[in-house]
């Protein structure tokens, strides 16, 4: 308990809760004081490549060991987990007409380097990487005779080799420093098997950051309380370390994950998919919460930075202490914990395929996308169906023909079939670039003698089912008013959605507010919303396999599309979307992942929880969370942790999946002022009462404002 | 839903913090009998309902419901509600009270709060009060004088439903809303201590501290926002004269 004390008394200072040493360590990197180390320079891998005519898997090895060369031994003088990265370009190893012509005729995706899987990090550092080189040779020797295994395995030897070499340069460096601490764990590990937490941790480090070095992005850490918690157990009942030790260690882990952040590729700064997994069912089906668990909760809490981002596994049994010392970080209004449904998550990808004892080691991707440490090639997120458009395309196609309801219905059930399928072909010819090193961190791919590009145990692919509030409540538009009521003629509607509602402005407010809406626990939106995801199950279903010995998972996220579908992008293959029958006009954005939508007013976040309870996330397990924000007033109360907590709670016992709770900062609230049509469900807590924020006269906003200066 | 008496609300919320234990749905009963002059929630005062006039659009505030409708929908929550339940307030909820005590009435497995004025005929109260499991009793000032000035209406109904609550056995909370000047002074607050002190069972004190963003929705309900008392100063959160009569006492 004094630990949370600590962290609600930091939210309320200027200064987080953190020792002196890593203050400082954290304001110099926020700072970027280490950016002037990084070379100028990039390396050139190409030339030798060229020369020697290498393999592709050879290049790729070949760049983890350019890589790890040119890194400068870089250490703080009072830092206790050395990297930092200093060469910042990953270089090409192909020319681009060669990699063009690689390419001919297949998919590449996203970036092409392997991502948004995640390492076995508890086998690499149970093992060690000699042990990881042993094996390697051992399947050499066994497969001689096999040129694809020798190929990849003397690739994958190399670049065990670079990364230990990297580490012997270290050691080296910190002797020569007099850092004789340092040097001793940089000649253990990532060699041998971690001995210690802080072993584990110096050895995490490196191996993390090699697979960035490598090209590979969206990297993450995957179960990070069940795999570290044996090392810390030991070092606490030995006597080696203690709590608050292990604790400033951690931090210090947790800050030097934000140093090379800004190198790391993604949509948006930040979004780098450093993300790690917490509590949750062990394989066996015990339960996985221990110390650690809480610790990393509150040293993230204590650390206040956008990276690691975290995420908490939760079921009805999961301690309410556990669930407010997650809220404290909720508080911080940092965007996590994200929260997994595991009474939800579990039986989906039972569902879906994965053995169970692999279906409870679950951990999740860059973002929610559901994947199993070490087993997992899934490739989760493909693309996105655009729920909005086939409803769309369905409503204006049906209202012009005069077909009844379900008649359209089977049109969006068309639709969606035919935007998996178009996705699904694309994805056949996908083409998974080879991955030594990483292979060196999964299960299997030395032992086998094959690059994980070949596949792994899970080899599905993820299509996120975007923008479905804003589809269903369409739908329950039309059924409601055109069909039920007949309060609106189709020919009507039409007009308004040709023209964008510019001559019927009393058309869009009635679709708006008259028709039901997702959000609410009204049967008449939230039946549509569940059809909405059956149909999509049902077309990711019948599209088969996906060439690689896996299937299509459906998904109720949204990622960027909330924005690409409603405005359009370039190269993008969905369809973008004009104005919509639920009022919404051309342009306006859908909501992220599962959430009401922007325009549509709704109870609260009860009802929020019982609308989207009503989906069958057993044939959506792909991930998306509910995403809600709480004004951070509402944490002003000494009692609002534990209440939130309580909502968690029934979060858990709603039947949904999964559940994003950001709490609102000032920024947000500037951004309402300018744009209250986008923030009508922000709600602020003003004095033993709730009101909707843009209903608040400016100067009181603006008192609001200035109250929450100091809250985040 | 026939034979099923009508009321009107001006709200339903969810997830609110401050009216009662555990995760709870509150629901705004409209009309008040009292006039605050710090009063939060003008749009609770009249029992119609009303236009709110906002930058950004009309709204109206006021939905009439039927006690079998309103029922069905917190019903429908209780899943989800197991660790707390569902607030009653206002407005002054006992203004109605006869289709308060159906709408509880027809609820299942919801833990039920109230939270009221006190201001009420005896047998109103006595007839929602008997159907909850804890109220929320506000007591604002213990001067009569004071009370009609800042409230607009006598005390004294409240103190003799206050006695009768403390008699019927019902768990209760006693609520002092602290206004900078008028109710935080220390003569007010002693004065509340001693009468909290004479009830049987003693129950507990919370104190609610003024926030300065309660005259945020006059202006959107036609009326204009005079409270009649320094708004920019804080509120003093005394807890002494509480704790000297060894009430517990904590501040929300």
């Amino acid at each position: 308990m004094s630990s949370i004390l600590d962290c609600l008394t930091s939210n309320q200072g200027h200064e987080p809760g953190l020792p002196p040493r890593l203050a400082e360590m954290k304001r110099r990197i926020r700072a970027g004081e280490h950016h002037p180390l990084r070379a100028t320079e990039s390396i050139d891998v190409l030339s030798e490549c060229e020369a020697e005519q290498l393999s592709w898997p050879r290049r790729v090895a070949r760049l983890t060991r350019r890589m790890c060369e040119a890194q400068a031994v870089v250490i703080d003088p009072d830092e206790r987990i050395a990297f930092t990265r200093t060469v910042r370009r990953v270089p090409p190893i192909y020319s681009d007409a060669a990699m063009r012509s690689l390419l001919e005729g297949r998919t590449v995706h996203e970036l092409g380097p392997i991502s948004n899987i995640c390492a076995d990090w508890g086998m690499v550092l149970g093992q060690g990487l000699l042990a990881r080189r042993k094996t390697a040779c051992a399947s050499r020797d066994r497969l001689a005779g096999d040129p694809e295994a020798v190929e990849f395995l003397d690739g994958a030897i190399e670049t065990i080799d670079a990364v230990l070499a990297l580490a012997r340069r270290y050691a080296r460096g910190a002797r020569e420093l007099g850092r004789h601490d340092l040097a001793e764990l940089l000649e253990r590990v990532p060699a041998e098997p971690a001995a210690t937490f802080h072993e584990a941790l110096q050895a995490l480090r490196l191996c993390h950051s090699v697979l960035w070095m490598s090209g590979h992005y969206h990297c993450g850490f995957g179960r990070f309380d069940q795999y570290l918690w044996p090392y810390l157990r030991s070092d606490l009942a030995a006597g080696r370390l203690h709590e608050a030790d292990a604790e400033a260690l951690l931090a210090e882990f947790f800050i030097c994950l934000n140093k090379d952040s800004d190198l790391y590729p993604g949509i948006q700064q930040g979004d780098n998919g450093q993300s790690m997994m917490l509590g949750g069912l062990r394989p066996d089906g015990g339960d996985g919460v221990n110390p650690l668990t809480a610790m990393v909760l509150r040293t993230a809490c204590a650390v206040a930075l956008i990276d690691p981002k975290i995420n908490l596994r939760v079921d009805r049994n999961t301690s309410l202490e556990l669930l407010a010392s997650a809220v404290q970080l909720t508080r911080l209004g940092l965007g996590f914990p994200q929260w997994c449904n595991d009474e939800v998550v579990i039986p989906g990808l039972i569902a879906a395929g994965y053995r169970p004892e692999d279906a409870r080691n679950y951990t999740v991707a860059a973002c929610w996308e559901f994947i199993i440490p070490g087993k997992g090639m899934d490739v989760v997120n493909i693309g996105a169906v655009s729920m909005p458009s086939a409803v769309d395309r369905a409503v204006r196609a049906g209202l012009a023909a005069g077909e009844p309801f379900a008649r359209i219905l089977d049109r969006v059930a068309a639709d969606m079939a035919a935007q998996v399928t178009t996705l699904a072909e694309a994805n056949r010819r996908l083409l998974l670039p080879p991955a030594p090193f990483y292979s060196v961190v999964m299960d299997g791919c030395l032992e086998r003698g094959r690059d994980l590009s070949g596949g792994l145990e899970y080899n599905n692919s993820g299509i996120h089912g975007a923008a479905s509030s804003s589809a269903a409540d369409a739908l329950a538009a039309v059924r409601t008013l055109v069909f039920e009521q007949a309060r609106v003629a189709p020919d009507r509607l039409l007009q308004a959605l040709a023209t964008n509602f510019a001559d019927d402005e009393p058309l869009r407010r009635e679709l708006r507010d008259s028709a039901p809406k997702v959000g609410n626990h009204d049967d008449r939106a939230d039946a549509l919303l569940a059809k909405l995801f059956e149909l999509f199950a049902d077309a990711c279903a019948a599209a088969g396999g996906n060439g690689r010995g896996g299937r299509f998972r459906p998904g109720s996220g949204s990622a960027m599309y909330y924005v690409w579908l409603a405005r359009g992008h370039e190269g993008m293959c969905e369809p973008a979307t004009g104005a919509t029958a639920d009022g919404r006009r051309q342009g306006d954005f859908f909501s992220s992942s599962l959430a009401p939508s922007p325009d549509a007013t709704v109870r609260g976040p009860i009802s929020v929880l019982q609308s989207f309870g009503t989906i069958d996330y057993r044939r959506i397990c792909n991930g998306g969370p509910l995403t809600m924000e709480l004004a951070d007033s509402l944490f002003r109360g000494a009692e609002a942790v534990g209440k939130v907590a309580l909502f968690i709670r029934a979060f858990i016992l709603s039947g949904c999946q999964q559940l994003q709770l950001n709490t609102l900062n000032v920024d947000t609230l500037r951004d309402a002022q300018r744009h209250p049509e986008l923030h009508r469900n922000l709600v602020v807590r003003v004095w033993g009462w709730s009101g909707y924020f843009c209903e608040l006269d400016s100067a009181y906003q603006n008192q609001i404002i200035g109250r929450h200066v100091y809250g985040n | 839903m026939t034979g099923s008496m009508t009321g009107v609300i001006f709200d339903i919320r969810e997830l609110t913090i401050h009216d009662g234990p555990g995760l709870r749905t509150t629901v705004f009963l409209k009309g008040c009998p009292l006039r605050c002059a710090w009063c939060h929630n003008p749009e609770g005062m009249t029992l119609a309902p009303q236009i709110l006039h906002n930058p950004n659009g009309d709204r109206v505030a006021g939905r009439v419901y039927r006690a079998a409708e309103l029922s069905t929908l917190l019903n429908r929550q209780a899943p989800l509600l197991r660790d707390g339940g569902v607030s009653f307030s206002g407005g002054e909820p006992l203004m109605q009270s006869a289709f308060l005590a159906e709408v509880i009435d027809r609820l299942v497995g919801l833990h039920v709060v109230l939270g009221t004025s006190g201001f009420a005929p005896e047998a109103d109260f006595q007839r929602v009060v008997s159907r909850c499991d804890l109220v929320l009793f506000d007591l604002k000032l213990m001067d009569p004088e004071a009370h009609r000035r800042w409230t607009g209406v006598e005390n004294a109904p409240i103190h003799r439903n206050l006695a009768m609550l403390a008699g019927m056995g019902k768990p209760f909370i006693v609520r002092v809303p602290l206004v900078p000047g008028v109710t935080d002074t220390e003569a007010n607050l002693r004065a509340i201590a001693r009468l909290v002190r004479a009830l049987p069972g003693t129950p507990r004190v919370e104190l609610l501290p003024y926030n300065r963003a309660a005259g945020g929705k006059y202006a959107a309900c036609g009326l204009t926002w005079r409270p009649g008392f320094d708004e920019t100063t804080d509120c003093r959160a005394n807890l002494a004269p509480f704790h000297e009569l060894s009430l517990e006492v904590s501040i929300l």
